[in-house]
């Protein structure tokens, strides 16, 4: 995945990558990347999880803005399983993501 | 690539799902294409409300329509498939033996988020949506990975810019 996200970031379009291995973001090395610790075929949670899915896709689409390194990895605190996707948290995360941060 | 392979590939992708450790020992085993030198790199300069977004996932995902990804090459299909949008999601199917898909098939949007974007959309916290999105199979070795570095990825990449895509989402299996 990682070695296409490096051909499109290259043509000059800003891209942002989900990884459950981290070794493999490590060597493929592409511009931006969150990871999770969760299981294959999972990267954006469980079926019907709606408030799990946004809240993984608005911490990726947040770190379009906050990688400021090429190649940065930004770790997402979630535990398989053990997490309340409530709405505070969620809501909380939704702040300022239309913004550039400075 | 006989059917006991298939048949071999698609039990070791569900315990690597089901357990873990398996997992972790399955990864470390896997070979690895490294990279080096500078990291491509397109800052957003550009609020997300005003954005085009487009996605492109590893997970396998097509129309049913069309050809499935190839299965019996051992360094995996490094070609890709256009999602249109337009078309019922119910129109939608994944091929891919080397990780368990059975929780995908029941919500895609676990491993192409869809529906979450298109959400995001009506919203207003992203610009547009596109209407054309990626398809791609992981698990790509060998000579393969020259095909999809020099071929499928740079055509899509193009494709992207053509559709005037400001931001990439991606997502693996």
């Amino acid at each position: 995945m990682g070695l296409i996200q490096r051909e499109i970031e290259r043509i000059g379009i800003s891209t942002i990558g989900i990884s459950i291995v981290r070794e493999y973001s490590e060597k493929v090395r592409p511009p931006r990347t969150i990871f999770l610790d969760w299981p294959f075929g999972h990267p954006l949670g469980e079926p019907f999880n709606i408030e799990q899915q946004r809240a993984v896709s608005v911490k990726a689409l947040k770190s379009l803005y906050s990688i400021q390194e090429p190649g940065g990895i930004v770790d997402i605190p979630f535990r398989w399983g053990k997490e309340s996707y409530s709405d505070d948290k969620y809501f909380e995360d939704l702040k300022g993501i239309g913004i550039l941060e400075p | 690539m006989t059917n006991i392979s298939r048949l071999k590939n698609k039990i070791i992708a569900k315990a690597s799902t089901r357990f873990p450790s398996f997992s972790k020992r399955f990864t470390d085993a896997c070979q690895v294409y490294e990279t080096h030198g500078e990291i491509p790199w397109a800052p957003l300069e550009k609020e997300l409300r005003y954005c085009k977004l487009a996605l492109v996932s590893t997970c396998g995902v097509h129309h049913i329509n069309q050809e499935p990804f190839d299965m019996n090459d051992p360094n995996g299909d490094p070609s890709f498939r256009a999602i249109d949008l337009t078309k019922p999601l119910r129109d939608l199917m994944i091929t891919h033996d080397y990780y368990d898909h059975s929780d995908a098939d029941k919500d895609i949007n676990i491993v192409f988020p869809v529906e979450r974007l298109k959400e995001f959309e009506t919203e207003g916290l992203i610009g547009k949506l596109a209407n054309t999105h990626f398809g791609f199979m992981g698990h790509i070795t060998g000579a393969c990975i020259t095909t999809l570095i020099n071929k499928s990825a740079p055509t899509v990449a193009n494709w992207l810019k053509a559709d005037d895509v400001d931001v990439v989402l991606l997502t693996p299996a």
